[in-house]
This record gives C-alpha cells, structure tokens and sequence, in this order.
C-alpha cells in the first residue's frame, strides 16, 4: 500500500454468496452497468460461511474495506445461513465501532440475482464511503 | 469456617459418591487461595472456603474426563458449568455440584498481601455488582453465613465502565484499545484461564491457514484480541478471569462486558441463564435486528 493519498484507491474486499449476490454482480457485468472496479470478489457458498476471521484478516492485511453480501432473509439456498450471518456479523460490527474501527470499512448488504442495478449502487456508494474513510492503517503491509 | 464444606467432602469421599473434588486451599503465601484437586478423605482437610477463592475451577473439568467430579462454586462459576453443559463439554452424571454462598471474591490486583491485617477487602469489581446469590441448580449448598449482603450496590451500573469508553469519539477509543493492545505480549494467559476456551487447537496457534500476525504488533494483538472476543460472545458469563490472569493489565472485562451488553439489548440474551438453553451463534431470531445491512 503506498502512502500517497493521490494515488491511493480503495481496495475492497467482498465476500458474495454463490446463489444470490454474486448472481446479481455477474447479472450487473452482462448488462454492461458500469461501476467502479475497486470489489474484489471472493465467491462463498453462502453468507453464512463467512468467518468473522476472514474479515479480520482482509483488515489486517491493508484491505480498506470488507463487504459481505448474501440473499435476502428468506431467500437463503441453506434456508437459514444469512440469518446466521447477521447475528454474528452484528456483533462483530459492534466490537469494532467500540474498539475504535471505523464501521464503515465493514459493511452487509442483501443482494438477489436479479438486482443488478442495486449490487452496482452498493458498490458505487460503497466506495465513496471507503474514500471517505482513508486508507486502512491496520495493515502491516 | 468452612467445616460444613470439609465434612461434606469427606463424607463424599468415604462413600465414593465422587472420585475426586475440585476446590480450594490455602496457597503457599498464607493468604490466597489456590485450587486443589481432593480424592481422600485426609486431604479433605485443605478445603477453604472464603473471600480469596478467587479462581474459576470450572477450567479444570476438561482434565478430569470420566470421573465423577464434585466442584466447589460460586454462582458465577456456576454459570460457566451450564455453558458448559450446553456445549456438551461435561456430563451432568459427571458432576456433583457444591454451591457455596459466595462472600464475594477480592481484587488480587489490588490486594497487599504484606499489609493483610490492616487493610479492608477490596472486592472484585464483578462482585461489586453481582446480582445473583443463590445458585440456578446444585447437588449440594453449602451455607455459609453470608459475609457481607451489602456488597452488591443496588443501583451500581454494571456497564459503567463500558458507557464511559462508548461516550468517546471514535478516534479517542482507537487510541485507547491501541495503547491497551500494544502492551499484550500474547502470553495467551486469558485464554488458558478460560473456562470456555477450550479448543484442542486454538486458532491463534493455527498455520494453515493462518489468520493473524503470531508476533507482537497491533494487527496481531488487535486480531487475537478481537478473535477472542467473538469466540466468547453470548458464551462469556462475566466470571472476570481473562482480566484477571491478563500480566499487563488489559481491562478484557471491558470488551466482554460491552459484548454482553450489546447482545442483551439486540438479542435478549444472556449467557449461562439454562442448560436447555441454546447457545447465542447457533440460533437465530426472524426480526432480529439489521439496521447496518444494505
Ligand atoms: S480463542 Fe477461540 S479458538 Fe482459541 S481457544 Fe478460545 S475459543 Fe478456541
Ligand atoms: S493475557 Fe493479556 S497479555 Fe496475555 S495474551 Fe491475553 S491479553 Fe495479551
């Protein structure tokens, strides 16, 4: 990560379930809708699999912001692994607002594979928060 | 003082209603207390029972594997037995519980052992606002007469210490966890004392993968100190032991309190109330709350 603030572009990570979100992200690439490409994917079966460690590591690792996004409660392909995912996720988010990380490097969304335009609005404001937020200095490298 | 213990003990003993008792004795100094692990009827002897059984032996069950184990508690260790029963760790059949009325415990961090007989008990802050007195459930109750009943302010806020951090601006409580953090020397002691942390393999000694930083910097210290956290949420039953093994002084009871507080108002719930209860991650509520989700 460089130091210079004019260079420097939001890195995000986002973590997408297999059968909702990351349907609607490809969904939002073929229907050509433009947005910033500063998301990197990382495909997982479910919300529900994300481990708050795998959050703490992108943080630690310099990445400026975490997105997890999996089907809206009800939709989920496991039945209930997102309702999961948001009891724990709403912990964690807590624990960093109180140990003093900004909350905003750590978001959740809902996305279906039918909402295109909604996946291409999340990041675009997503990305403008992160800016807003300034280059992640947790990370050691 | 504590003979009604002792006799009850031996009587255990002798009638092999137990294989061995887990409890306390007086440690070398002749002031604190120190667990001990009784399985005749001599050594019965040992067993105290007063203000400086300080320890949770509820970290000792996991050692004692099939064997009946009678346990000396106070009711917040009690808490922890039933987290543990929910998480099938220990067998009831296992156990023969002996709840002691609780005195409260000191502070160890601010007694003077030198200056014994001069100075008042300073309480543990946990004790300061314990609600709880008599025990959930028990095998046996040992009834000591109740030392100090005022010792529990009525109107004390628990979360007093966390509101105060709450009430900083967020760049002020970086600084604050940053400066807590960077004196951590990941001796894990918070987590060999813990009752609850009983992982064969504890992550943060994991390799592959590995999630955080084994040295000592901010991203490690923060990422242990947060993993820690979350592997105790809805599961941490306040018994203080973390903050009090911790060698540098890190106030853990601060970040667990502020995750029991917070799942107590999200979620109505709170640890170690049931064996029957389920534990906080592995249910779930339809409305649970989820303002922050996009
Ligand atoms: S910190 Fe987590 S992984 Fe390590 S022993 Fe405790 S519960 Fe297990
Ligand atoms: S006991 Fe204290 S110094 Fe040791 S690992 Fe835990 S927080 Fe760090």
């Amino acid at each position: 990560m460089t130091g210079d603030r004019s260079e420097w572009e939001p890195k995000i990570v986002g973590f997408l379930c297999n059968w909702c979100s990351y349907a609607g992200a490809d969904l939002a690439g073929q229907s050509r809708l433009e947005y910033p490409p500063n998301v990197k994917i990382i495909r997982v079966p479910c919300s529900g699999r994300v481990n708050p460690l795998f959050v703490l590591k992108c943080l630690s690792s310099g990445v400026d912001g975490v997105l997890i996004s999996g089907c809206h409660t009800g939709d989920c392909h496991y039945s209930e692994g997102n309702f999961h995912a948001r009891r724990r996720f709403t912990i964690l988010r807590k624990l960093f607002e109180y140990l003093g990380i900004d909350p905003k490097r750590f978001q959740m969304a809902w996305v279906s594979a039918s909402e295109a335009d909604k996946w291409a609005k999340l990041v675009k404001g997503l990305v403008e928060e992160i800016r807003q937020a300034g280059p992640n200095k947790l990370g050691h490298r | 003082m504590s003979e009604e213990l002792k006799n009850k003990a031996k009587e255990l003993l002798t009638n092999k209603k137990v294989d061995l008792i887990i409890g306390y004795q007086r440690a070398a100094d002749g002031v604190l207390a120190a667990p001990c692990f009784i399985d005749s009827q001599d050594d019965a002897e040992k067993l105290i029972w007063d203000s400086y059984c300080v320890y949770n032996l509820a970290s000792y069950l996991k050692d004692f594997p099939a064997k009946r184990k009678g346990i000396v508690v106070k009711v917040c260790d009690l808490k922890s037995i039933t987290v543990l029963l929910q998480e099938n760790q220990v067998k009831r059949e296992e156990l023969l519980i002996i709840a002691a009325s609780c005195p409260g415990v000191i502070d160890e961090k601010r007694l003077n052992p030198l200056d014994q007989q001069a100075q008042e008990i300073v309480f543990a802050g946990k004790c300061k606002t314990c609600k709880t007195i008599t025990p959930a459930y028990y095998d046996i109750l040992i009834n000591e007469p109740q030392k100090n009943d005022k010792l529990s302010e009525i109107g004390q806020d628990e979360y007093e210490p966390v509101r105060k951090l709450e009430a900083k601006s967020i760049e002020e409580r970086f600084k604050f966890w940053e400066s807590e953090f960077s004196r951590c020397i990941r001796c894990y002691a918070c987590r060999q004392i813990c009752p609850l942390c009983y992982c064969p393999k504890c992550v943060a000694e994991q390799i592959t993968p590995g999630y955080f930083s084994k040295g000592v910097n901010l991203e490690g210290n923060l990422s242990w100190n947060i993993t820690r956290a979350m592997h105790l949420a809805g599961r941490c039953i306040d018994c203080g032991e973390c903050e009090r093994a911790c060698p540098v002084g890190i106030p853990l009871r601060d970040i667990n309190k502020k995750i029991e507080k917070e799942i107590k108002e999200l979620f109505k719930y709170e640890a170690g109330l049931s064996v029957e209860q389920k534990p906080l991650l592995s249910c779930f509520d339809k409305s649970d709350p989820e303002d922050f989700i996009k």
